[in-house]
């Protein structure tokens, strides 16, 4: 690993010349207070004053909908028109955690080449950021990268350091050497120590990840479940804005007036009312407390236990998303004994009462 | 002619006929769409229907009076599979807002005062499944065209049409918006079948629920999510009933219970 220095006014530059034969994506403001991944045609577009975008940016290497293949009587066409070489620019170490667990997921038994060629060609360059009352990514040990990117800034207010993650980002420095420089300053190392502790401190919220593969354990029948399932509205977004949610449904659609039928998929959610229907009109977890378990066994016990660390990177997405605060925050904190304030504990006095 | 094409029928009971006009309005597939089967009675489209046996009839409207009971009836007979299409078959439409049976023959009277309806006579309006088995269902307001299209293709290559049990809250993130009830605005994404490709959040207007509830939909904790965010009792009811028609009659008759 090598660490370089760049002046802020040589970025824009720098991003100009890499983009030429590839497409820029980075974040660009969404209403007043929101980000969303955008590919960029204009480098002032680009707002890195944000915390986390309304999705993760694995919806840019594997959109919602794809159609993956044609199938005809006798062959099939396989349809890859979601890959294109890409630049990810602006991704916090949430977010590049969270890729890494993709990749898991993605080449755990077999290569899903849907994504995994869509990755491959993705360029990514992290950017630092700064916490708000909802990130978890302290207690997730997600804060930091160590891996996963190919260039990642931190922001130092005049200057960036500019960590070389890997042999395409340093081609990528190659490109326009002159915009760098090799020599990083006492003061800078200074100050990159300065924030990395005030960073550390600015964090509001935590949850102990450790004990929550036992106490999922332990509380798996608790009336806990039920007061959630209450309150939930199956409506899926909690999987839809989570960085390590893979999940998908394939769908066949007959083309009208050809012999033939697009094979299509798109992102899939288990709190998602049919998510465990089957042939035959069974379904599997029809109640939705059952569903949020299998969503918080996901995310708070399965993965810990193969991997020895959860599969939630903190980003908080859906402490901000969940319309009836059901998230991994509140649940957490549910788990572990705490009372907290959120619509599903005042509903269920409210419908119990 | 084109005897081993699925035999279609395309029928409008009382809506606006918007659903039978999108079908003709999918221009670019209206060739496909009359290759593949053969249509036999499609009042918007021609002149010369015939009302024979069919394998599929496609019902849009509501049932508002005695003489469509009987029509309806009559095409369940002659069809092997009926679907609505519409939220006025599927629900009952605006037409078929909530009302109890006592307030409906109280507007009746209000708008039509002493008349006497000789042809045939009115009923309070209800979905087609009211008096019919349906098969399938294909709500919107009006359908959707890829949703139709999808349905279409499948129903005359003989397989089972895929069911959209989903709510609008899916496609809204798959557009990427910022959640409007976190906004503190009343969207009923989470209550409304999708199909509509979340439109009016993608517009920043809250969703007003014009595809009808859908399967599964959490009714009570909406009810008190909004409750809970400010709003009027009143108001929450008259904006979930609006696009609801006659199936949100169990709920409201439950909220009333709760409430002595
Ligand atoms: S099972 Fe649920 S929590 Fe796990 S990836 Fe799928 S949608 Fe996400
Ligand atoms: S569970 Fe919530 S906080 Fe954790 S990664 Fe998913 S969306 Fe982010
Ligand atoms: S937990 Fe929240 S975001 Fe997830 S499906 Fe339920 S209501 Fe929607
Ligand atoms: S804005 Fe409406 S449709 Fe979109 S997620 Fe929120 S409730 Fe659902």
């Amino acid at each position: 690993m090598k660490i370089v220095k760049l002046k802020k006014e040589n970025l824009f530059p720098f991003l100009e010349v890499i983009s030429k034969d590839a497409d820029l994506w980075a974040p660009v403001k969404k209403n007043s207070d929101r980000h969303v991944f955008k590919m960029i045609d204009d480098l002032t577009h680009i707002n890195l004053d944000y915390t986390r975008t309304i999705l993760p940016p694995r919806n840019i290497i594997l959109p919602p909908e794809i159609r993956m293949f044609r199938a005809t009587p006798l062959e099939y066409e396989p349809n890859f028109s979601h890959v294109a070489k890409r630049i990810l620019f602006g991704v916090h170490p949430c977010d590049i955690h969270g890729l890494l667990i993709m990749d898991k997921f993605y080449s755990f038994m077999y290569d899903d080449p849907y994504y995994i060629e869509s990755r491959k060609n993705t360029i990514i360059l992290g950017h630092s950021c700064w916490p708000d009352e909802n990130c978890l990514c302290k207690s997730t040990n997600t804060h930091i990268v160590e891996e996963g990117y190919d260039l990642f800034f931190t922001d130092l207010k005049k200057n960036y350091l500019v960590w070389i993650g890997s042999s395409r980002g340093d081609d990528l420095i190659r490109m326009k050497p002159d915009l760098f420089e090799e020599e990083i300053a006492n003061e800078d190392i200074q100050s990159f120590i300065r924030r990395r502790e005030e960073k550390d401190k600015a964090f509001q919220t935590e949850i102990n990840f450790t004990a929550m593969p036992d106490l999922m354990e332990l509380k798996y029948n608790d009336p806990l479940w039920d007061e959630l399932g209450t309150a939930c509205l199956a409506c899926g977004s909690c999987s839809n804005v989570c960085p390590t949610c893979n999940c998908y449904n394939v769908e066949d659609k007959p083309v009208l007036g050809e012999n033939c039928s697009d094979i299509s998929r798109c992102w899939d959610a288990c709190t998602l009312e049919n998510y465990s229907g089957v042939a035959g009109g069974e379904n599997f977890r029809e109640k939705r407390s059952e569903r949020l378990k299998l969503w918080y066994t996901h995310k708070l016990q399965a993965y810990i236990s193969k991997y020895g660390k959860p599969a939630c990177v903190g980003c908080g997405r859906c402490v901000v998303t969940c319309p009836v605060d059901i998230n991994v925050l509140t649940v957490g904190k549910a788990l572990d004994g705490n009372g907290i304030d959120s619509f599903w504990s005042r509903l269920s006095k409210e419908v119990t009462r | 002619m084109n005897n081993n094409k699925p035999k279609i029928g395309i029928y409008e009971l009382t809506g606006c006929a918007g659903d039978a006009l999108l079908i003709l309005d999918c221009e670019n597939e209206l060739l496909d769409i009359f290759q593949a089967a053969d249509i036999q009675s499609f009042l918007m489209a021609k002149s010369d229907n015939i009302d024979g046996d069919l394998d599929v009839a496609l019902v849009e409207g509501s049932v508002t009076t005695e003489r469509e009971i009987e029509e309806l009836k009559d095409i369940r007979n002659r069809a092997k599979i009926v679907v609505a299409i519409g939220l006025c078959a599927t629900v009952g439409g605006l037409q078929g807002r909530f009302t109890d049976s006592e307030e409906w023959g109280e507007n009746l009277k209000k708008v039509y005062g002493d008349v006497e309806m000789t042809h045939t006579k009115a009923v309070q309006s209800k979905p087609i499944d009211a008096y019919i088995n349906v098969d399938f269902y294909l709500p919107g307001c009006p359908i959707g065209k890829e949703q139709f299209l999808n349905f279409f293709t499948r129903l005359v290559g003989g397989s089972p049409p895929e069911k959209y049990p989903h709510p609008v809250c899916v496609s809204c993130k798959y557009n990427e918006n910022d959640c409007l009830l976190n906004r503190g605005l009343p969207c009923l994404g989470p209550l409304t079948a999708d199909g509509c490709g979340s439109v009016c959040i993608n517009h920043n207007l809250p969703c007003v629920g014009c595809w009808g509830p859908v399967e599964g939909a959490n009714l009570t904790s909406a009810f008190y999510l909004l409750k809970d965010k400010g709003f009027d009792v009143e108001y929450i009811k008259k904006v979930m009933a609006n696009y609801s028609g006659t199936k949100i009659t169990t709920f409201f008759d439950q909220l009333k219970k709760e409430k002595q």
